[in-house]
């Protein structure tokens, strides 16, 4: 099975000197869907941010689907990336100032790619009849799904989700995580998803844990009570570490 | 409140440089020609005083107003952070207002001494047009500072009060009021018509004294399509948006989507460019006609007053408009880092972004350009009647052209140059702040 992410020692220290990621290694196989889980502060964002080309590692390699997305530059990794990736944000990250239709077609029409009609991925997400609304208008869970359809709309290999569903009640969470797991397993793509929640971690293939900067094991076909377990392990790890 | 007033001030002090270097450099004009007054009452001095000191007062309390309330309304977002965390309207509102006292304040305080060199120079200027007693001393009291700090003071806390009742007044923040804006508008656009045709009537044959009132219409006239702004814009942006969007593609397309929905925005920008067009213009070929006329003719001997009054005037307007248009400008582009991050993050590259800001610059300087030229008109057509017997200035349009381009290129270099920085580092870190 060929990997749709891989990122090889991966370390990010901001400017302020906060080491955020201390050395991670992952492969994130096609079609799979994957939790990534950590106390607060451990490097998910950055993890994300770094693999997904939004950010620029201190030091490391970043592949998707094979090619080195760490050796390009700014506006050519921003080109590569708006084909190839798709990225969801626990706020939304939505422009105020389009339409649900014009945000969903933003990435296309940077690309210079033909429009499609975002009709039927809209409809599919109970959105059919929002198309001309602005965001203001929409409620948090509607706001992710627009913003998840706007991730979709390339066709990318992988979408990378932080937190999607932070801001959520149970009921819109769940449409989420349902819609990610049917992005994955009817559409084949792949789907890296960073959340606090066991039970949104339960709808992953597996789920992977950090600590610190650094990848503190995994878990294949997790269930809340195990993720949970694990968690507050880890928190222990971490408590232990720190005193 | 008045305590988190001055904790803004301290902790996000980038929020009011626009609002300070326009009540700055606004104290200072208003200081030097008011200094005039304090140290002497002959006539030229006091003609000087109250001629540029009008059109300096008109122009400066615009100037404060503008920014300021610009400044306020691109905080809307702190108002209603602390509107969610109990505070009440009348604590906003104080809030607000004590912020725009201590900035009124401060850069009258700190428009002191260049208002005092400000007003020497004029001085010298007069003394060497011999129109004042070379004897005269230079006198900086109570009439400059008078001035100064209470027209900065009384602008600054009116434009704050009355748009911390639009911010802050209701939960839901419904921040416009374009009726009362377009009743401004029309009075101000009614003034300037009034004082053209006083120009082209009354004033017709009474030499250069109509100077007074055609300069007067023009400003007016500016001000009044400045609050014309948002209006102008869409105009414009109908006309010109589907050329953008055609030769711009998605970054066109982005342009035009935008001043649809940041309209209002982008007046801000528009305004200063109109004021600058339009008092530029204005000026410049009033008294190229009034070169033209008195050649050859008697004059009054305070003519000669006029004339190097008018040009140290509209050379201090046009650059106090200049810099107002810069800093306007910068503050704008740099409040929309966020928006640009957003672009990026949805893969926008810096060029794409780059491109349709330079395509908003387009449509903002072609509104501004057009809004001044009018305002011109108002001062010119009727001065041109009065003065030389007709309407259209024999007069080459290369100082129109020389106008235009300055206005062009400052916005261009403002917006574009604010952008570039606003686009430095990674978005990601832009959308945490
Ligand atoms: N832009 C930044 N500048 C400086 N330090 C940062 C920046 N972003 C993150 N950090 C620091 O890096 C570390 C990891 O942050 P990161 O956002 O990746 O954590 P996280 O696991 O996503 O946390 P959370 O679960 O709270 O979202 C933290 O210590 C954080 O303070
Ligand atoms: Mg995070």
């Amino acid at each position: 099975m060929n990997d749709a992410v891989r990122v090889e020692s991966l370390y990010k220290t901001y400017d302020n000197g906060v080491t955020a990621l201390d050395g991670v290694s992952a492969a994130f196989a096609s079609g799979t869907f994957t939790a990534v889980m950590g106390p607060s502060g451990s490097g998910k964002s950055t993890l994300l941010q770094c693999a997904a080309g939004l950010d620029e590692p201190t030091a490391g390699r970043v592949f998707i689907g094979g090619t080195e997305l760490t050796a390009t530059k700014d506006t050519a990794r921003t080109k590569f990336r708006r084909g190839r990736v798709g990225f969801v944000f626990q706020d939304y990250n939505l422009l105020p100032s389009l339409t649900v239709e014009q945000n969903v077609l933003l990435p296309l029409r940077l690309a210079g790619k033909r429009r499609k009609d975002p009709k039927a991925i809209l409809g599919r997400l109970g959105l059919g009849d929002r198309t001309h609304e602005l965001p203001e208008r929409l409620s948090g869970g509607q706001r992710q799904r627009v913003a998840v359809a706007r991730a979709l709309v390339t066709e990318p290999a992988v979408i990378f989700a932080d937190e999607p569903t932070g801001a959520l009640d149970m009921r819109s969470a769940r449409e989420v995580l349902t819609l990610l797991r049917a992005v994955v397993h009817e559409f084949g793509r792949t789907v890296v998803m960073v959340t606090h929640d066991p039970v949104a971690a339960a709808h992953a293939d597996s789920v992977l844990f950090l600590a610190d900067g650094r990848l503190a094991g995994s878990l294949a076909r997790p269930t809340a009570e195990a993720v949970a377990e694990r968690l507050a392990h880890l928190g222990d790890l971490t408590t232990r570490i720190a005193a | 409140m008045i305590a988190i007033a001055l904790r803004n001030l301290k902790h996000r002090p980038g929020g009011f440089i626009a609002t300070f270097v326009s009540a700055f450099l606004g104290a200072a004009l208003l200081m030097a020609f008011a200094s005039l007054m304090d140290t002497g009452d002959s006539e030229s001095l006091t003609t000087t005083a109250t001629v540029g000191g009008g059109w300096c007062l008109v122009i400066v309390a615009f100037a404060v107003t503008s920014t300021l309330s610009l400044s306020v309304r691109q905080r809307a977002d702190q108002v209603a952070l602390l509107r969610s965390a109990g505070a009440t309207g009348p604590q906003l509102r104080r809030m607000i207002v004590g912020e725009a006292a201590a900035i009124a304040v401060l850069a009258s305080a700190a428009a002191v001494p260049v208002g005092w060199v400000l007003g020497r120079v004029l001085l010298s200027l007069l003394k060497d047009t011999g129109q004042v007693d070379a004897g005269v001393g230079y006198q900086f009291g109570a009439i400059a500072l008078g001035t100064g700090f209470g027209v900065t003071l009384l602008g600054a806390v009116a434009a704050a009060w009355a748009t911390a009742r639009r911010t802050a007044g209701n939960a839901g923040g419904k921040p416009e009021r374009p009726r009362l804006r377009r009743i401004g508008a029309v009075l101000f656009l009614l003034a300037g018509a009034n004082c053209s045709i006083l120009t082209a009537t009354v004033m017709d044959g009474k030499g250069v004294d109509a100077m007074q009132t055609a300069g007067q219409a023009g400003i007016w006239a500016a001000i009044g399509l400045a609050l014309l702004a948002p209006e102008l814009l869409r105009m414009v942006t109908a006309v010109v948006g589907p050329v953008v969007r055609a030769l711009g593609g998605v970054a066109g397309e982005l342009a035009v989507t935008g001043v649809h929905s940041r309209s209002r925005q982008l007046a801000g920008a528009v305004m200063p460019v109109v004021l600058f067009t339009g008092v530029a213009t204005g000026t410049v070929y009033m008294q190229g006609i009034e070169d033209r006329a008195a050649e050859g003719q008697i004059q009054p001997e305070y003519a000669q007053d006029i004339q190097t009054l008018n040009y140290v005037v509209v050379g201090m307007i046009a650059l106090f408009v200049a810099v107002m248009l810069v800093n306007t400008l910068i503050a704008a582009t740099a409040r929309r880092r966020r928006e640009f991050a957003q672009h990026r993050l949805a893969g926008a590259t810096r060029g794409q972004l780059l491109a349709m800001v330079s395509l908003e610059v387009v449509l903002v300087a072609i509104t501004g350009v057009l809004g001044g030229s009018v305002a011109a008109l108002f001062t010119i057509v009727p001065f041109g009647s009065a003065r030389a017997g007709h309407l259209w200035p024999d007069a080459s349009p290369w100082q129109y052209a020389v106008i235009v381009t300055l206005a062009v290129l400052l916005t261009a270099a403002a917006t574009v140059q604010t952008t570039r920085r606003t686009l430095r580092g990674p978005a990601t870190a832009a959308i945490r702040a």
